[in-house]
């Protein structure tokens, strides 16, 4: 090699170190802004909650300004957070998505691993070992850990204790039960239901149904990211169920419910006597019914609790400078530390992500006061794994579509699921 | 101002802003969407996260998709039924409250309109309630005994949309006709007035012929509208149940953010223009010709 062309690449090497350490500046004192993207279409004040945690953080960290962004629901977040990556601006820092949203969030690079900042915590493992392990499963990939759990939820029963009491029923335990139980429950007057036994929303059915086919012995997801389980005699027998509260039994209204919505007015108001929603509404269903709410998983078939996790993680969006970086990642483990978590969990009803959460003094003085935010973490004692695969998007629509078809009597259940697991392998092929 | 061979300059500095607007905004995301249909591209593969020729591969995979078959299908059962009501409606308010005594019902008419789709579909989805929705008491005046859950059922989440897009949109296409028949020439109608002419010749012979370049506007804008909107969709339906209700410009938002298929995106976004284009100068075609004959 001449000694010109070692003397030019000496120089662009130099060159090349003096750029990257430019870029590596090491976090110092300089003021940073960042921003954090959240879903506030929840069943509680969210934007004002987040607006004072801000606030405390700013004063904590004089140097990091938080700037809050509110959008309506996960997908706008989301969409937002790619629309910005996509076209080239500036994404927020931070951005609370769906926890199951991982894979594909990962694999477009939209977000960041947290593992070298874990790392670099005195005791990251500790941390991250706080937290309670169904909200923590959703976060890592290719082993690195990806997200921390925020606004964590779990499907579980709620059910009107008192009318159970004085119609002398025990909480249902299985599924004959529960059928029975809601039967019993359901009043007509003529052929108008002033009453319904059960209701249990499916217009977005994947995740209130998930518990019912794990209760029929098989979840529909397993361990691997690349694999379901829809045509299993499990998910067969759960839609029969499904199908038999209202063909059957007469206790829920019939074929496909897009009430996510008005479920809850309904339970609080008497008018339904159980409902399948997300542990999401407990603060809401407790201060507006004025009977004793009880909260318990979903039965499976031959008894047990069923019940799978949900909700929101906070991720780290990519392309932030290294202080942006170190900002976000400090204002997400603030959000995260438990005294935080608890107050979040009271203030909202979504369940604490972290069992030293549930040893703070408030928290206990609020489930020695509301025994049912102790029981919603009971639930998750006996959860599942949502449904998270890769290419989720298109596996959950599928899933969805022939899922629809089978409560709405358009399909039978086997054959749609048979069609569903054809079409999601598909879908998954490219992945494996 | 002109150059040295004489050609006016001026009128082509003068169309330059729009020209430059129209080909940033219009001609460059068509053509750069044309060239995206023809790769395989795909954020959440790795092996596809840059793009991949795939030749006409986005299209085939498409018209090959009975779901897509059937989304199209919706879209244009959607639009055709929604068009018509929306213009229909729109003519028939407009002559009616054309007199300046009706101006505060033209307020009232409109209203809707002001109103952002989220909240008209959110206001609708309480409507439609099963059981105590207003929407199934007024119906049940009538004395309609028939299925309650309209944004659940099969056959009739598609017509949930349409009722919800035609009540808010129908107002906002009355304004358009309204200045439409308060230019109508008055000597003509004092002509047919003393000729005795009948309100039905009037309105066929004479109203309609001479509204036809506001029904030429009016068609193209609300076609255009109705394949545009699509937030009543998230609100109510999300598309189901079983993809019964999904319309074109909301799938085309399920492959591009929930399934990060930027290639078939495009491909969606092609048909989708294709769409709207061969409508557009069919019914101007279809107009102007009229218009010659006359």
């Amino acid at each position: 090699m001449s000694t010109r062309l070692m003397t030019g690449a000496l120089i662009v090497l130099v060159a090349a170190g003096a750029f990257a350490s430019g870029q590596a500046e090491p976090v110092g004192d300089q003021p940073v802004t960042i921003q954090i993207a959240y879903p506030v279409a929840v069943d509680a004040p969210v934007a004002e909650i987040l607006d004072g945690y801000a606030e405390e953080f700013m004063a904590q960290y004089p140097n990091v300004e938080v700037e809050t962004i509110y959008a309506g629901g996960y997908p706008d977040v989301k969409t937002t957070i790619q629309t910005t990556i996509d076209g080239g601006g500036d994404a927020p820092a931070l951005a609370v998505m769906l926890a199951t949203d991982l894979f594909d969030l990962a694999n477009a690079q939209y977000i960041e691993p947290l593992t070298p900042y874990l790392d670099a915590m005195d005791d990251g493992q500790a941390y991250l070992d706080d937290f309670l392990p169904a909200f923590l499963a959703n976060s890592s990939y290719m082993d690195e850990i990806w997200s921390l759990p925020f606004q964590r939820s779990a499907v579980v029963m709620y059910y009107n204790a008192d009318l159970l009491q004085q119609t002398g029923h025990t909480v249902p335990s299985d599924w004959e039960s529960l059928a029975q139980t809601a039967s019993d429950l359901t009043e007509r007057t003529g052929d108008t239901v002033t009453r319904w036994g059960i209701e249990w929303p499916t217009g977005w059915p994947y995740w209130l149904f998930q518990p019912l086919a794990m209760g029929a012995g098989r979840n529909i997801v397993g361990d691997s990211d690349t694999e379901v389980y829809f045509d299993t005699p499990a998910a067969i027998d759960a839609i029969g169920y499904y199908n038999s509260l209202s063909h059957e039994y007469g206790a829920m209204p019939e074929g496909v419910q897009a009430s996510w919505g008005n479920v809850v007015p309904n339970f609080v108001s008497g008018n339904t006597a159980m409902i399948v929603h997300s542990s999401g509404s407990l603060s809401n269903v407790l201060s507006q019914a004025d009977f004793e709410v009880g909260v318990t998983g979903i039965p499976g078939r031959d008894g047990g609790s069923y019940s799978v996790p949900g909700g929101g993680n906070l991720y780290m969006v990519s392309g932030l400078s290294d202080a942006e970086k170190q900002a976000a990642f400090d204002f997400a483990v603030f959000l995260t530390e438990p005294a935080r978590a608890a107050d979040f969990s009271i203030r909202t009803g979504y369940i604490a992500t972290r069992e030293s959460a549930f040893a703070d003094p408030d928290m206990q003085a609020w489930i020695a006061e509301h025994p049912q935010a102790g029981q919603t973490r009971d639930v998750l004692a006996s959860a599942g794994k949502e449904l998270a695969v890769q290419n989720l998007g298109e596996v959950r629509t599928i899933f969805h579509n022939y899922l629809q078809a089978a409560f709405n009597g358009e399909m039978d259940p086997q054959a749609a699921m048979e069609a569903a697991q054809q079409e999601a392998d598909a879908a998954l092929e490219d992945f494996r | 101002m002109t150059t040295r061979r004489g050609h006016p300059l001026l009128p082509y500095l003068l169309i330059l802003p729009t020209l430059v607007f129209v080909l940033v905004f219009t001609v460059y995301p068509t053509i750069a969407s044309v060239v995206g249909s023809l790769f395989q591209h795909r954020l959440n593969i790795p092996r596809y996260r840059e793009p991949v020729f795939y030749g006409l591969g986005n299209y085939v995979d498409l018209f090959s998709s009975d779901d897509f078959r059937m989304i199209l299908g919706n879209t244009l059962r959607y639009v055709v039924t929604v068009v018509p009501l929306w213009i229909v409606t729109a003519l028939g308010l407009a002559l009616w409250l054309s007199r300046p005594r009706f101006s505060r019902l033209r307020v009232a008419m409109f209203h809707p309109t002001m109103l952002p789709m989220v909240s008209a579909a959110t206001v609708w989805m309480f409507f439609l309630t099963p059981d105590y929705g207003l929407f199934n008491e007024f119906l049940r005046l009538f004395g309609y005994t028939g299925p309650e859950n309209w944004v659940s059922d099969p056959n009739r989440a598609l017509w949930a949309l349409v009722i919800v897009a035609f009540w808010k949109d129908a107002g906002f296409y009355m304004i358009f006709y309204l200045a439409g028949v308060q230019n109508l020439p008055r000597d003509v109608y004092e002509a047919l007035k003393l000729e005795g002419a009948g309100p039905l010749v009037t309105f066929f012979r004479f109203t309609l012929p001479l509204l036809r370049r506001t029904t030429l506007f009016v068609t193209t804008i609300a076609v255009i509208g109705a394949f545009r909107i699509v937030d009543h969709v998230f609100i109510l339906t999300q598309g189901g149940p079983s993809g019964r209700s999904t319309l074109l410009l909301y799938h085309l938002w399920q492959v591009r953010f929930d399934s990060l298929n930027v290639g078939q995106a495009s491909a969606i976004t092609v048909i989708l223009v294709m769409m709207l284009l061969v409508f557009t100068v069919t019914n101007f075609l279809v107009s102007e010709r009229r218009t010659g004959d006359a």
